[in-house]
């Protein structure tokens, strides 16, 4: 393939890559009832209607707290996991990362599945918000740790000697040593658990209890009998504060996120 | 030696919670989903008393859900195929040619990734509905009489699903081709190899780890997704993670789900294990 086909060729991909999210975006100020084409002129009327309407702001609401516990959790478990698997794991170190991954490997339905009737066999139940977090939680996992191990990759056993050597205690050559190396890893790693997090929907759909629907949920529900541009302009709002996200990671702190 | 090796229990406090978590939390309901899938239907509730090999008979007995593994199992393939195709050449783009915008590339690969599931298989409804985008464009300018049936079918289902998981064929494949050294090329060029055949014989085969880690990854993800299918699908064509999510939400029937979904799952895993022997063949014949 010559160098010009080839780059057209992917052009083409970028633009398929692109479609849907960029429709998505544009629906979202059509001023008709319905998402026609062309659109009947541009309005922020489906926005004032979104802002107006409880039950997505009561699931935008769901949707940040959940993301939010259990990023705090996963990022705690994660980092700790992180540290063992670098520093101390010798010979089933190969297992400790397959199992940490285990939750992006296994198909996320029948994961949803099997937490939602184990919930229901020990009587936790779906009730509580418990049973959604602790799902977000295994999925979120495997990207707090990846994130933490990379960032360890440099890390160089004769720098915690060399401290140790010098008189550091152990706190002080965590402190010192080794959070200053794992914290753009953490921080990533948060941020894209809560990125993740904030999308996922099997698990949610699974594990939701009464009137705890995420947006996601809430989005899906709504496109099953609904037709307004209302779920673009959900949809537009929710791609917005993900961007957000990505944008202050990497260009205010100036983070690489590992997203694998 | 790595410091801290012997020092007592506290090294492994850290990996506690960890193994905690996924023990009890991924591991344990995984057992609990085998056994469920044995246990004896219930009347009111979800599962009675005793066990039988019953979900299983009836799920291999009834065409209808052969049928339905049979045609998820071909839309996964599908995927998988078309992914590699529309994947491939960015893949090698991004990992080697000089561009100019590579970090902009890059980012409109990983673009998708960053925005959920639902939203990406809704803006796939607004193109290919009777009354979308592509459609209306088409019968606007005369192409067409009537609109194309672009939803509610394999195909839509198809498009939908190589949009949502293509990243996840380029990125491994994009990895293993920046993994292989570029002397090698310019050798087989500068002992007069084509450049389709230095492509062939050096390239191919050398980034065929990373074909076969994205196509697996693909395979899989297309195999147990729900969304897009539901959504691009309707009610006329169900996958069959589309049928088991559905089986146990409306229904309740779980000693029966969790016999289709476990069947559903050890399916994939059959034909990915197929896949990667066939392909480690190959890989070992050229």
């Amino acid at each position: 393939m010559s160098r010009k086909v080839l780059t057209v060729y992917c052009l083409l991909v970028y633009a398929f890559l692109l479609a849907p999210i960029l429709v998505v975006v544009g629906a979202s100020f059509n001023a008709g009832s319905f998402l026609t084409f062309p659109p009947q002129g541009l309005s922020l009327r489906w926005y004032v209607t979104f802002f107006n309407n409880e039950v997505f702001m009561r699931a935008i609401r769901t949707s940040l707290w959940v993301a939010a516990v259990s990023t705090v959790i996963s990022t705690l478990i994660g980092t700790a996991a992180a540290l063992y698997y670098v520093q101390h794991a010798g010979r089933g170190k190969e297992a400790i990362r397959i199992a940490m991954l285990s939750p992006l490997l296994l198909p996320e339905v029948l994961t949803a599945i099997s937490l939602l009737f184990f919930v229901y066999s020990v009587g936790i139940g779906t009730q509580t918000m418990f049973a959604m977090i602790v799902g977000h939680v295994l999925i979120t996992l495997p990207f707090v740790f990846i994130n933490v191990s990379a960032s360890l990759e440099t890390f160089d056993p004769a720098w915690d000697m060399a401290a140790r050597s010098l008189g550091a205690g152990r706190f002080t050559r965590f402190r010192r040593i080794m959070l200053p190396l794992i914290k753009p890893g953490v921080i990533g790693g948060a941020l894209f658990a809560f990125i993740i997090s904030f999308d996922i929907f099997t698990i949610s759909f699974m594990l939701k209890g009464i009137g705890t629907s995420t947006l996601p949920i809430q989005l899906f529900d709504y496109l099953r009998t609904n037709f307004t541009p209302e779920a673009a302009a959900v949809s537009t709002v929710s791609i917005v504060l993900t961007l957000v996200v990505v944008i202050v990671s990497e260009k205010v702190l100036g983070l690489r996120i590992h997203r694998f | 030696m790595t410091p801290g090796r012997t020092k007592g229990m506290g090294p492994y406090l850290l990996i506690l919670p960890a193994v905690l978590l996924l023990g009890i939390f991924l591991v344990l309901p995984y057992l609990n989903i085998v056994l469920m899938s044995f246990r004896v239907p219930g009347q009111g509730t979800p599962y009675g008393v005793g066990f039988t090999a019953g979900n299983y008979v009836k799920f291999f007995t009834d065409s209808f859900y052969i049928l339905q593994v049979v045609n998820t199992l071909w839309i996964g393939l599908l995927t998988t195929a078309i992914c590699l195709v529309v994947g491939f050449p960015v893949a090698w783009q991004l990992a080697r040619a000089d561009m100019k915008f590579r970090g902009l590339a890059y980012g409109l690969v990983l673009s998708p990734l960053l925005v959920g599931i639902v939203i990406r298989s809704y803006g796939w409804t607004i193109l290919l509905g009777n009354n979308g985008l592509i459609n209306r464009t088409l019968l606007n300018i005369g192409l067409i009489e009537r609109p194309l049936p672009l939803m509610y079918n394999a195909l839509g289902i198809v498009i939908a699903l190589v949009h949502v998981f293509l990243p996840f064929m380029i990125l491994p494949i994009m990895a293993a081709i920046q993994g292989v050294d570029p002397s090698l090329h310019a050798a087989a060029r500068s002992l007069g190899a084509s450049k389709t055949t230095a492509f062939r014989r050096i390239i191919l085969p050398l980034s065929l780890p990373g074909i076969q880690a994205g196509c697996i990854l693909v395979f899989v993800l297309s195999l147990s997704a729900y969304v897009t299918p539901s959504l691009i699908g309707g009610l006329r064509v169900k996958t069959m993670a589309v049928t088991v999510v559905d089986a146990l939400i409306d229904t309740f029937q779980w000693p029966f789900g969790s016999a289709l979904a476990l069947c559903l799952s050890v399916t994939g895993a059959i034909a990915v294990v197929i896949f990667a022997r066939l392909t480690r063949m190959k890989w070992k014949a050229s």
